[in-house]
């Protein structure tokens, strides 16, 4: 086992707390979207993937992270806070009178390269940044997170075309794929699978992993500077939306919700008793 | 008449700036011009052909403008502005990337193409979000001078060109940094116009002059309008005309009306454009053709301008 592990462990039970409390306190907050895309998060930020520098947040030779999914801001921000971006006690005023950041991600926090909520954004800019490196002959690479959902988005297949065509092999994308949308499950909406066939077939290498195995996580993750294709790579992940709190889990009902009052406090339940079980 | 198009002076002088800065960048979705033809030739690495996909256009226009290169899109007016906004709305009014949008085909430019190429509708739509200038081009020389412009612009900008060849109005030596300039003076009553119907206007405003009628013409080729300077030009006028080839509704007859509004100018203004009321249109054997459907061919125009200054 990868010596990492534990301590990953740990965090990604740490982040979700600190999510979790962040939107229970708001009383708003998209939790299940942000759970499913967790421990991606923590296997990039705390699993030597990601080049970052929290003291200087816009060093050139940083590796850029894209969080496409930007309603996945809770997860991004707890993570930052937590690297140093930014006081903890930014978390407190979440989407609150004062506060520097809300429900949907925005370009001017530490730490975050673009604004994000409307969906099918992030991908394209990632392939221009990444096309910018090319030119430059800069090494850094750049990371799209998303969403499952996001991929019904015309957007996406325009850029997928093109990142493939200009061999933007810089270029690595996650799908959170948790199967669900905002009313539905994605295979009963307009079914997405055989999803790695559809990016193979856009000239792209294709992985598709366990999203909550962090064994998983950091075998794709990792030598990723050492990868000898010219192709771009795409990363379905499958994970769980609500991944951690079992009533918020996999139920369409709680797309952008924060759980109040007992739901609350069950969430909190629910999530020390799976890390006390691991 | 010019024998270079506003697209071609454009074209040109963004080469030779590309000549000498590296970092600019053009990213066309399919569109061609013989300047960009050399680009093409001598610079590949500047130029990137995006396909017919704006929305994708626009996303690597903003990645790039992040790593440090000043990016210009390039595509026909309507696609350009429409089928993309929601992508510039984000990365451009939102995220505030610098880039210069350069759209070809103003107005009824794509004269016989139908409603789909015809624009008339992009004044309104883009003076609705803030961080985006419109550089309503009026000819050749105005279009080399915005090449210079465009690259030094620190917000983004959108350049919209005529497809027709027009004469020259401005001269070499002429400043481009007022947005709004006094074409022919009068004592009392002027002609507000913004790209192709200055040239409409200044016509008109010759052919009055034989019928003992004075009107001025003013170009308006920026927009948000710098209010303070349009007031300062305005300052004698009784009696004002707007007059654009873009529907009437937020274009320049009501940015103009908000400004006299808002400063307390109490004078009559006369909005002609493409009243909404008539729709779009399918109307064949060129420009005027088009603008005669809408009552703004020269006829009408001169016809309405005698009747509301004689009122």
């Amino acid at each position: 086992m990868n010596k990492l592990i534990p301590m990953l462990k740990k965090k990604s039970y740490e982040i979700r707390k600190s999510m979790l409390e962040m939107c229970i306190k708001a009383g708003t907050g998209h939790v299940t979207s942000s759970l499913s895309c967790i421990d991606i998060l923590v296997a990039l930020y705390y699993g030597n993937i990601l080049n970052h520098v929290p003291q200087n947040p816009t060093c050139e030779k940083r590796d850029r992270f894209i969080l496409s999914k930007g309603q996945a801001s809770p997860a991004l921000y707890a993570i930052l806070a937590d690297a140093g971006y930014y006081k903890k006690s930014e978390l407190d005023k979440f989407a609150q009178k004062g506060g520097i950041f809300g429900v949907h991600l925005q370009n001017d926090v530490p730490g975050v390269e673009i604004t994000s909520g409307s969906l099918g954004l992030g991908l394209g800019i990632a392939a221009g940044i990444a096309l910018g490196a090319k030119m430059d002959r800069d090494l850094y690479l750049v990371f799209a997170l998303l969403g499952d959902g996001e991929c019904y988005e015309g957007s996406i297949w325009e850029t997928a075309m093109f990142a493939s065509h200009n061999r933007l092999n810089n270029l690595i994308a996650i799908i959170d794929r948790n199967y669900l949308c905002v009313t539905d499950f994605t295979e009963n909406l307009i079914a997405l699978e055989p999803l790695e066939d559809k990016w193979k077939s856009f000239g792209w290498d294709t992985q598709r992993i366990d999203g909550h195995s962090f064994e998983s996580l950091l075998s794709a993750l990792s030598n990723l500077r050492s990868r000898r294709s010219s192709k771009p790579l795409v990363i379905i992940a499958d994970t769980t939306k609500g991944e951690g709190v079992e009533h918020v889990s996999n139920n369409p009902l709680w797309h952008g919700l924060a759980p109040k009052g007992k739901d609350a406090e069950y969430a909190r339940q629910c999530l020390n008793r799976r890390y006390a079980n691991e | 008449m010019s024998n270079i198009s506003q697209r071609d002076a454009f074209w040109t002088r963004i080469y030779e700036i590309a000549k000498e800065q590296r970092n600019l960048v053009v990213i066309s979705a399919d569109m061609g011009a013989p300047a960009l033809d050399n680009f093409r030739r001598d610079l590949p690495s500047q130029f990137i052909n995006a396909g017919i996909a704006e929305q994708n256009a626009l996303l690597i226009a903003a990645g790039l403008c992040m790593t440090g290169k000043k990016v210009f899109v390039y595509a026909i007016a309507p696609f350009l502005v429409l089928r993309c906004l929601e992508q510039t709305r984000v990365l451009n009014a939102i995220m505030n990337n610098p880039i210069t949008l350069v759209g070809v085909g103003a107005g009824f430019g794509y004269e016989d193409s139908g409603p789909t190429h015809h624009i008339t509708e992009d004044i309104a739509i883009m003076r609705a979000m803030p961080r985006i200038e419109i550089c309503s081009i009026t000819d050749s020389v105005m279009a080399t001078a915005f090449a210079d412009i465009s690259y030094n612009m620190k917000t983004t900008n959108y350049v919209r060109l005529d497809r027709l060849l027009f004469p020259d109005i401005y001269h070499s030596d002429s400043n481009f940094s007022e947005g709004v300039s006094v074409i022919k003076e009068s004592n009392d009553i002027y002609i507000a116009a913004t790209g192709s119907m200055v040239h409409t206007a200044l016509e008109i405003a010759l052919q009055l002059e034989k019928k003992k009628i004075n009107v001025g013409v003013i170009d308006v080729y920026k927009i948000p309008i710098n209010t303070d300077t349009f007031i300062k030009k305005i300052r004698k006028a009784k009696k004002l005309i707007s007059l654009e080839e873009h529907f009437l509704p937020g274009g320049l007859g009501s940015t103009i009306c908000e400004i006299l509004n808002d400063h307390n100018i109490l004078i009559p203004v006369k909005r002609l454009g493409i009243p909404v009321e008539k729709h779009y249109c399918y109307k064949y054997g060129g420009r005027e053709v088009i603008r005669g459907y809408y009552g703004i061919d020269k006829r009408s125009i001169e016809k309405e301008i005698i009747n509301f200054v004689s009122n």
